[in-house]
C-alpha cells in the first residue's frame, strides 16, 4: 500500500531518501537532508517508517515551498517579467532558451517548458 | 532564490550602477522622454513613470517605466534582435 503524504503517494518498496523526491521541490539533497535530521538510515524503506516518523516529516515538509506552492512560485516569477515586457519574458513567451543559449538545434528543455507556464497550471 | 543568483551579484556597499541624466528633473515635469544609450544602467525608484528612449544599437525604443520595472536594467526593455521572417522576393 502506497503511503499518501500531502496528496502525493509514496511508493511503499522504495527508499525514503528515493521516495522523497517524488515531491515536487525536494531533490536528492534535500532529501538526504530530511532524513538526517529525522535520523532515518540510509536503507530505510517507506514501510518501515513508525507513524510518528511520518507525522514528523509531513509536518516539516507542511512548512517547506514545495509542489503547488512551489509551481505557483515559479509561474509568478514568469509572470512578472511577461507582465513588464523585458527580455526575459519574451523569450519565454516564445518558448526559446533565457540566458542566452543557442536556438539553431538544441534547446530541448525550453521548448518544452518555456510558455508552457503562461499557458495552463494545475494545482 | 537560488544561492548563485545572490553569490554572483553586485556587493551591497558599492549600490546599484546607475547613470546620472542630466535633464532627470526636466523630463519629469514635462513628461519629455530621455534619450539614452546607457542600456546597463539600473531602473531606481525615482524613474518610475519617466520615458525612456533606449538603443538598441540602431533605434531608440520607447520604454514607460512603472513601478515594476524598478530593479531591473534599462536595457531589458529594448530588444537588440530582430524575429526572423522569410522573405518572399529577393529584390526587395
Amino acid at each position: 500500500m502506497p503511503v499518501l503524504l500531502l496528496g502525493v503517494s509514496l511508493p511503499d518498496k522504495k527508499l525514503v531518501r528515493i521516495a522523497l523526491t517524488y515531491f515536487y521541490g525536494i531533490g536528492h539533497k534535500t532529501a538526504q537532508k530530511l532524513c538526517s535530521k529525522f535520523s532515518i538510515h540510509d536503507t530505510c524503506k517507506i514501510s518501515d517508517l513508525t507513524e510518528s516518523q511520518l507525522n514528523a516529516i509531513s509536518l516539516e515538509l507542511n512548512n517547506m515551498t514545495i509542489e503547488s506552492d512551489l509551481r505557483r512560485q515559479v509561474r509568478n516569477n514568469i509572470l512578472h517579467h511577461r507582465a513588464i515586457g523585458n527580455y526575459k519574458g519574451k523569450r519565454h513567451a516564445m518558448g526559446y532558451p533565457v540566458r542566452g543559449q543557442r536556438t539553431s538545434t538544441n534547446a530541448k528543455t525550453a521548448r518544452k517548458l518555456n510558455g508552457k507556464w503562461l499557458k495552463s497550471f494545475t494545482t | 532564490m537560488q544561492p548563485t543568483l545572490s553569490l554572483l551579484s553586485r556587493s551591497v556597499w558599492k549600490g546599484p550602477f546607475f547613470v546620472k541624466f542630466p535633464g532627470l528633473r526636466q523630463a519629469q515635469a514635462n513628461n519629455v522622454p530621455i534619450k539614452t544609450q546607457a542600456r546597463s544602467c539600473t531602473i531606481l525608484p525615482a524613474f518610475v513613470g519617466l520615458k525612456f528612449l533606449v538603443h538598441n544599437g540602431k533605434d531608440y525604443i520607447p520604454v514607460t517605466i512603472t513601478e515594476e520595472m524598478v530593479g531591473h536594467k534599462l536595457g531589458e526593455f529594448s530588444p537588440t534582435r530582430k524575429k526572423f521572417t522569410f522573405r518572399k522576393t529577393k529584390n526587395k
